[in-house]
């Protein structure tokens, strides 16, 4: 039965990262140990708790949108999801054309941010001075208020829209939200897209950036990040014993994915298979994951079988590694539970030490980057685990990137809400009979 | 051969019945929920009518009250549809039976369809940019004194799916789906494909919405598409959509798995699609290429012809553009077959719509009516070649077609049977 299933290849990949504004410089930055955490420059964040965050650094979005129309109709996070894709399609080297348009389709993890924080200023100004809507004052300007292009960039599924008009993509379209692993989500949505033949090419991958007053207002009130304002470069610290909480980032990551048989008959280079996803529910809390583990590993176990892998092909992990107590500690006793004595011997590393926590880019991000583990035989580092934190007694890649030839890679993306999501990726050139 | 996948469950929550059966009763009287929005002062506006649920009061719509400080207006309407439908499908007292619940748990997957504009929970941060004065340090400073430390989790879009699984310990497959008005054609159609590939054996899938909030109006009203007078599809006199509250939520199964607790079977999904027509956030292609498109693939992924169809639930809003085209399209591909639309009474319930309809579209098929359009006087010539009745048409085949579309030029279309 697995036979028989169309396998899917990850033939582009984009991304806006606070490490680069493209995939090179971002996976070049991340091998140089690289950290994109600094003090919030993009606003004034001194009076707030969390005064730090992995910020995508000089992005221009007139350089990566040419049409002025959509430049007008969309947010930041939104422009970083448009311009990503650009790149993974150049990257991929096709694009749907009028014989394959609609075999194409658009998978996007999307932000959960509605108005931006300037839209909020403004409609505090004109119709909430005292804090509460003044219902007449807004009826009376409403209609000079309420412009077509302000609405459209507070759509939930407007990336997956401009993404289809500006591609000309005809087929499936999926925008979904499940927090941090609405990326994840994502990608496997675009594999079960091209497997059921809804699809053979599919733009796949997340956005976000809450990297805003209110955004990081929602998380200073949880006191879920980490405040280490003076020391920003080491305040991500994954399974570190001295961590206090996790670094918001934003950006995005596209991928075009494709159906194996269409791949190898235009000699697509192939970064690496999407072989499987798992994607299960905690049920235990909102924001946390049962301490054993529960959840995640159905999640991994699921991602396994359905990439039809086995516990010894896994030689690689890029976790979900928030850098928050109860997430390092729920998933080392997920992947100890699934991988028994063998847990000790994979090589594990949150890239979130080095990027910041993506939020519903972050399993987009992360599986871009588990598939260029496999491509480039190298593993990325987890920076600052400086004090391995006991309970989570793993190799986590502390010591910098190794040079390693790897076979599978697992990818997990955790949200809040109690949505667990695994991703299985498999070197090109392995050969099914090793497996 | 794939296995069936059968409807075990139903529950709706709408402007015209707090349950699935005054709702469907309202639909065989030709009730509407429309009538002008109580839930603010919109007397001075004139776009001031709205599909409201009647009588809201979230403390006695969920059985859990200790979790409505969690929780916005939108997810207490999703998960009364949700409560509704597990108990109707005695899902519950056929797990007590199991002497290890675990995998039954494992197996069952959660669907959602959830809404893609909220406004109303920022207004949470409108005193702190009074009480700040233009100045962000202040604003950081003063955060804590006065928003709710958990503001972030009552907005999470996912609430709906986190607390089914919370609350009933389901942990399967799940989706979050945040598509506009086909997001609950695209959770029923995500659980349908998630039970054929056999990772589930059983799901809840929900839909909810709630768009009556001022700005949502506006915008739409901006937009052109709202009606200052009710929603008239197919009408000469439509000139707009209604915007509303609900939710819908359905058990589905696979047959085994129904059989297997010899569960009372509602209906099947057959299949169906989702396809863009990459026109634009707003914009819809007047050729109806797009909706075509859509319709012609589904019948073809559920290997029927137009003639196997027994009546149409269209998408209906009650726009110019939208019904015309639907319009034309229906009339080309389905010749004289009975159309129907339940927005005229429900409103505009957008990622509900989908389950709601379902709901509404299967209880047609199981008694043989095709329900009519009470908001119908006298059919547009620019709608003149579809089916259409004010009142109930009657049905002989057992298998229905129902059309969403969405913002973003998506359309998502699905055959669903008895």
């Amino acid at each position: 039965m697995k036979n028989k299933l169309t396998r899917v290849a990850i033939t582009g990949i984009g991304m806006i990262t606070p490490l680069g504004l493209d995939t090179h410089s971002t996976w070049e930055a991340l091998l140089q140990k690289r950290s994109g955490v600094s003090r919030i420059r993009s606003f004034d964040a001194s009076g707030f708790t969390t005064q730090i965050a992995a910020e995508v650094k000089n992005f221009q979005p007139q350089h990566f949108i040419k049409n002025k129309k959509i430049l007008k109709s969309t947010t930041l996070p939104i422009q970083f999801a448009l311009a990503a894709a650009e790149e993974a399609l150049q990257d991929a080297n096709i694009r749907p054309t009028s014989s394959t348009d609609k075999r194409w389709g658009v998978v996007i993890g999307s932000s959960m941010m509605s108005a931006e924080f300037s839209y909020w200023q403004d409609f505090h100004r004109q119709f909430a001075k005292e804090g509460q809507l003044d219902i007449k004052t807004f009826y009376k300007n409403s209609f000079n208020y309420s412009s077509p292009s302000e609405f459209s960039k507070m759509q939930s599924n407007t990336a997956v829209g401009l993404l289809a008009e500006l591609h000309q993509i005809f087929g499936y379209a999926m925008s979904v939200h499940t927090a941090c692993a609405s990326g994840g989500q994502a990608l496997g949505l675009g594999l079960q897209a091209i497997r059921r033949q809804d699809a053979d090419y599919v733009l796949a991958g997340g956005f976000d950036s809450m990297i805003n007053p209110t955004g990081v207002s929602g998380f200073c009130l949880l006191g879920a990040m980490s405040t280490s304002n003076d020391h920003p470069e080491s305040a991500s610290r994954p399974f570190d014993r001295l961590r206090n909480g996790f670094v918001l980032g934003e950006g995005a990551a596209i991928l075009v994915l494709e159906s194996w048989e269409k791949a190898k008959a235009r000699g697509a280079r192939i970064y690496a298979e999407l072989a499987g996803e798992g994607n299960t529910l905690s049920a235990y809390r909102i924001t946390d994951s049962h301490p054993s583990g529960d959840g995640a590993i159905q999640a991994i176990q699921t991602a396994l079988r359905d990439a039809n892998l086995h516990l010894e092909n896994i030689d690689y992990i890029n976790a979900h590694g928030t850098s928050t107590q109860m997430n390092d500690l729920c998933e080392s006793n997920a992947i100890k539970s699934v991988f028994a004595e063998r847990a000790k011997k994979i090589p594990i590393s949150s890239t979130k030490s080095q990027l910041g926590h993506l939020i519903s880019a972050a399993g987009a991000v992360e599986g871009a980057i588990s598939a260029l583990a496999i491509h480039h035989s190298k593993i990325p580092m987890t920076l600052n685990q400086e004090n391995p934190d006991p309970a989570c007694d793993l190799d986590f890649v502390a010591e910098g990137p190794r040079n390693v030839s790897l076979t599978a890679v697992l990818s997990n993306s955790f949200g809040f809400g109690g949505t667990n999501n695994c991703l299985a990726f498999k070197n090109p050139l392995a050969d099914e009979v090793t497996l | 051969m794939t296995e069936k996948i059968v409807v075990t469950g139903l529950g709706c929550l709408t402007s015209i019945g707090k349950n699935v059966t005054e709702t469907w009763q309202a639909i065989k009287e030709n009730k509407s929920g429309i009538s002008k929005i109580q839930s603010w002062e919109s007397e001075e506006w004139e776009f001031a009518l709205g599909a409201e649920i009647k009588d809201f009061d979230p403390r006695t719509l969920l059985s859990d009250r200790k979790i409505l400080k969690l929780l916005s207006k939108h997810d207490v309407i999703g998960l009364n549809a949700v409560e509704q439908a597990i108990a109707h499908s005695q899902l519950l007292p056929y797990r007590e039976t199991l002497t290890d619940p675990a995998e039954f748990n494992e197996r069952t997957g959660v669907f959602v369809g959830s809404p893609g504009t909220k406004f109303h929970q920022q207004y949470d941060y409108l005193p702190l940019l009074t009480r700040a004065e233009g100045s962000l340090k202040q604003f950081g400073e003063e955060l804590n004194s006065v928003v709710h430390p958990m503001w972030l989790l009552r907005t999470l879009p996912n609430n709906v799916l986190a607390y089914t699984g919370i609350q009933y310990g389901f942990k399967g497959c799940n989706q979050n789906i945040v598509n506009h008005s086909v997001g609950g054609i695209q959770a029923i159609l995500e659980a349908k494909y998630a039970l054929s590939r056999g990772i589930i054996d059983r799901a809840i899938v929900v839909g909810y919405d709630a768009m009556i909030e001022p700005q949502i109006q506006s915008y739409y009203a901006a937009l052109g598409v709202v009606s200052p007078n009710g929603l008239k599809p197919f009408d000469e006199k439509r000139d707009g959509t209604i915007l509303a509250e609900g939710s819908g939520a359905l058990v589905l199964e696979t047959f085994s798995s129904a059989q297997k607790r010899e569960a009372t079977i509602y209906g099947e999904i057959l299949n169906g699609i989702t396809t863009t027509e990459a026109s634009g956030i707003f914009p819809i292609r007047e050729d109806g290429s797009g909706l075509f498109h859509v319709i012609e693939e589904t019948l073809n992924r559920a290997e029927l012809t137009s003639q196997d169809i027994g009546f149409v639930t269209a998408h209906a809003n009650g726009t110019v553009l939208s019904d015309a085209i639907e319009a034309r399209v229906l009339a080309n591909l389905f010749n004289s077959i009975p159309v129907t639309g339940f927005k005229w009474a429900l409103g505009h319930t957008f990622a509900a719509a989908g389950v709601i309809e379902t709901i509404l579209t299967l209880l047609s098929l199981q008694e043989k009516i095709v329900p009519g359009i009470g908001t119908l006087q006298q059919q547009a010539n620019d709608c003149r070649k579809i089916k259409v009745n004010q009142t109930a048409q009657t049905l002989q085949k057992s298998n229905a077609l129902i059309v969403a579309r969405g913002f973003s030029s998506v359309n998502s279309c699905l055959v669903v049977g008895v």
